[in-house]
């Protein structure tokens, strides 16, 4: 650990925004993913000038920086394996401006998701790439993560929907990225680098973002199958029928037992469940929607398929979807459900051998696997429950994982849809990546050339997770 | 990451519990301490990192790591918001009771009692957690077991019983935030004290621009449980010319504190005292909320902001 000079970090951001009690960075060492590491102070930051501050000095002395919106990654992106500043901007949480001329608003990076669209949605308009997650998940985050969800079949990613972005480079340095257009081919286009750069590359300090309108009808669909592979086909036959359903979740045998347990939605106990929305301004036009899906349902075996307009349904199924991955702690009380293999993306025909696979690959390491996610837009996720004191259900996770990505890699799917790699995920990422990773070595260079920005991760972190880094539960030996 | 130490033996047997909460963080927006004070240091997820750092020795039992667990109101919004089906504050009792063993005990926010007290004992029989006892000496409280209601600081009139960390919720805390909402906002007709259950939190903790929140003619503000609305706060917004205040509590069996029935007693004797000096006693309101029903209180509000409109200002 390098001596860091907290008297000078008090300095820029004022006593009562410095913590460095051990207690306060033992939990800041955690996020939603399996790793823990202690950072060496933690910084809240509450302006752009002390953000720049912070940089020049880190910067000079090689210490680490690395952002934090809400924490709740699931692969280890805030976890400070180097250990550094944690740079926590919840503080600089303004929703700066909302142009409905325009049709984009300005936002710090610590606003919540939730709290964005709660604050649009008296225009009549919505952010869409909202994850799962949007309750807890930051503006920032979610750039810095590409964060999707189950609106994104329609609506985008993070990526499509941010106009521009103003960020703190790691000399200080603060740089305007992008533009408040819809379009723009000026060059680079450096602010959608910065999507998904999981924060080595620069920290956000606001971002542009577009808006979409409130649909006037929303109707939600639940279709029933026996057969996984079944619900895995319906998927993909929907995305080639050129339908356009503003959400298309697969959820598994292991989520529905999960989710029912918690929240008591009645959904069926068969082996898997489409939900299926469609969206519009005219009635008509989700009717159709909603019926070709219906159909094509049925024609994979779906059954008991019904949809529904009542908001107060739509809303109980969409909270259990949101709550699915935590949920899954409840499907067997000696089982936890943990990040890893966390999510994936593979072209749609790909869909239900991918979900097959990863039940086929679990009961052959004997440990619990769940498939589900975002599927109209190619993203599966999965989680592994297991005794997580028990070092043997680790080692047959790891080998469950290595074979899951080797099938996504074989099929030209990619490791991450949208939780990012982090650590727990960069095993697989290397390998995707290995012709370009000079490339992606010289553009973290040329923006970070001390390499101070949450190092170690992406193509820098290590490659076996499980003994590189410090596991978050208690594993006998 | 091996075992290390147990010396933790209420804390110890919730280790596969701390295990399977998954980190996700969803119980941040349920926390008044987190939106207090913005740290996630001060969220039910921090305490629950705490209590499994604490069990495997990677957290030493220090007084600041104490200190999160003896901070905690009891609202137990973020238990029932939990999929992992995690019940923390069980959790956080059974570290308070190691905690004490081991001679750590707060401040967190528990209630302490202050030189003053006259030894009436009124708290003690007031008490709902059985937390007070007089010693022979004096009140003592039980860290494990107070649960910072503040009932015992609404019914001292010493005023001796005190809770030293209030994030926010205190009387001085809620009356600046009040006196400040109605001195800055032209429009400002009303305060509406809730408790955490009666009163889902809206933005979390987002700040939304000037230009959208300068119109509001009324401000929530949440002051933990009913039993802790003293009339001194309630009628403290008149003072800042507020035109009225509202107060929203749980429904009659719900509250676990019982705080709402004592604030039933209090907005009534207020409203008596309002109709004893010709000031219209539907200017002070009290209303029962059911657990985050955010229609029926946004109507509420709607209904008394009209009544008030109509009133006019207080002459
Ligand atoms: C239950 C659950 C469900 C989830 N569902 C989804 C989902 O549906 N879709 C999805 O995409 N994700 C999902 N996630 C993952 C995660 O919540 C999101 O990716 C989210 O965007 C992370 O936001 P955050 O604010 O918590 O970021 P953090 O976890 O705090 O940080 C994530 C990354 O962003 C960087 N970062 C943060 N702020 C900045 C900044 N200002 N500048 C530069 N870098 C920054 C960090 O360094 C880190 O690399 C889910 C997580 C959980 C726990």
């Amino acid at each position: 650990m390098k001596p860091i000079d907290v008297t000078r970090l008090k300095e820029i951001v004022g006593e009562r925004n410095v913590k460095t009690d051990p207690s306060d960075l033992y939990v800041y060492g955690s996020d939603s993913s399996v790793h823990h590491a202690m950072p060496w102070a933690i910084v809240k930051p509450e302006t752009t000038q002390q953000v720049q501050e912070i940089m020049k000095y880190a910067n000079g002395n090689g210490i680490p920086v690395i952002a934090r919106g809400g924490g709740s990654g699931m692969c280890g992106q805030t976890v400070p394996i180097q250990g550094g500043i944690m740079l926590d901007m919840k503080a600089m949480n303004k929703i700066l401006e909302i142009n409905l001329k325009d049709v984009y608003c300005r936002v710090e990076p610590g606003v919540v998701d939730d709290d964005l669209n709660l604050a649009l949605k008296q225009y009549g308009v919505f952010y869409p790439p909202t994850p799962a997650s949007s309750r807890i998940a930051t503006i920032g985050g979610e750039i810095a993560n590409n964060a999707s969800g189950v609106r994104s079949v329609k609506y985008g990613a993070t990526r499509d929907a941010v106009l521009g972005m103003k960020v703190v480079l790691p000399n200080g340095d603060l740089v305007t990225l992008g533009s408040h257009t819809r379009v723009e081919a000026s060059g680079y286009q450096l602010h959608k680098l910065i999507v998904g750069s999981e924060g080595t590359l620069g920290i956000v300090v606001e971002a542009t973002l577009s808006f979409v309108p409130i649909p006037e009808f929303r109707c939600m669909g639940v279709a029933n199958f026996d057969a996984l592979k079944d619900a895995g086909e319906a998927i993909g036959s929907i995305m080639a029928s050129g339908s356009i359903p503003s959400m298309l979740e697969l959820v598994d045998s292991v989520a529905i037992k999960a989710v029912n347990k918690t929240m008591d939605l009645g959904l069926k106990e068969v082996a898997a469940a489409l939900i299926f929305e469609a969206d519009g301004m005219v009635k008509e036009a989700v009717d159709y929607e909603i019926d070709k899906m219906k159909k094509i349902c049925e024609k994979h075996n779906g059954k008991d398929i019904h949809a529904s307009y009542d908001p107060k349904e739509r809303a109980k199924i969409f909270m259990g979807r949101k709550k699915l991955f935590p949920a899954l702690s409840k499907y067997d009380d000696n089982l936890a459900s943990t990040s890893l293999a966390d999510d994936m993306a593979v072209p749609y025909s790909k869909m239900a051998e991918l979900a097959g696979k990863v039940h086929e690959v679990a009961d052959r390491h004997n440990i619990v696997m769940t498939a589900y996610g975002h599927c109209g837009s190619g993203c599966m996720h999965t989680k592994i429950l297991m005794d997580t004191k028990r070092k043997d259900q680790w080692d047959a996770a790891k080998k469950a994982i290595t074979e899951i990505y080797e099938y996504v890699r074989s099929v030209n799917g990619t490791t991450s849809a949208e939780h990012g790699i982090g650590l727990s995920k960069a095993e697989s990422f290397k390998v995707e990546k290995a012709d370009s990773l000079n490339l992606l070595a010289g553009i973290k260079k040329a923006f970070d050339p001390n390499n101070i920005l949450n190092p170690g991760k992406l193509s820098q972190a290590p490659e076996d997770w499980v003994t590189a880094t410090n596991l978050r539960y208690s594993v006998n030996s | 990451m091996e075992n290390k130490i147990k010396e933790f033996k209420n804390l110890e047997k919730w280790q596969g519990t701390l295990a399977s909460c998954i980190r996700c963080g969803y119980c941040f927006e349920h926390c008044p301490m987190f939106k207090h004070t913005g740290w996630e240091s001060d969220a039910p997820r921090a305490k629950i990192i705490t209590a499994f750092g604490l069990i495997t020795g990677e957290v030493e039992p220090s007084e600041s790591a104490a200190d999160k667990m003896f901070s905690c109101f009891y609202c137990k919004r973020c238990e029932a918001a939990c999929s992992s089906g995690v019940p923390l504050t069980e959790i956080f009792t059974d570290a308070r009771k190691d905690l004490v063993e081991m001679g750590l005990e707060g401040p967190g926010t528990t209630s302490i009692t202050k030189l003053n007290c006259a030894r009436c004992l009124i708290c003690v029989g007031a008490c709902p957690h059985e937390a007070r006892n007089y010693d022979g000496k004096g009140i003592a409280t039980d860290p494990a077991k107070c649960q910072a209601c503040g009932i015992c600081l609404e019914v001292c009139p010493a005023g001796a019983a005190k809770i030293e960390n209030n994030f926010g919720t205190g009387r001085d805390e809620l009356i600046e935030k009040a006196s400040n909402f109605l001195n800055t906002h032209e429009s400002s007709k009303a305060i509406i004290f809730a408790c955490n259950w009666s009163y889902f939190p809206e933005l979390q903790a987002s700040v939304l621009p000037d230009s959208e929140t300068r119109d509001n003619n009324y401000e929530i503000l949440v002051n933990m449980c009913g039993g802790r609305l003293e009339p001194y706060l309630l009628m403290a917004p008149f003072l800042h010319n507020a035109w009225g205040v509202m107060a929203a509590v749980c429904p009659d069996d719900d509250c676990q504190h019982n705080g709402n029935l004592r604030a039933k007693k209090i907005v009534e004797t207020l409203r008596n005292t309002f109709k004893s000096i010709d000031i219209d006693p539907e200017r002070i309101q009290l209303v029962q909320i059911p657990a985050g029903d955010k229609s029926l209180f946004q109507a509420e509000i709607d209904t008394f902001v009209d009544k008030l409109n109509n009133m006019g200002p207080i002459r």
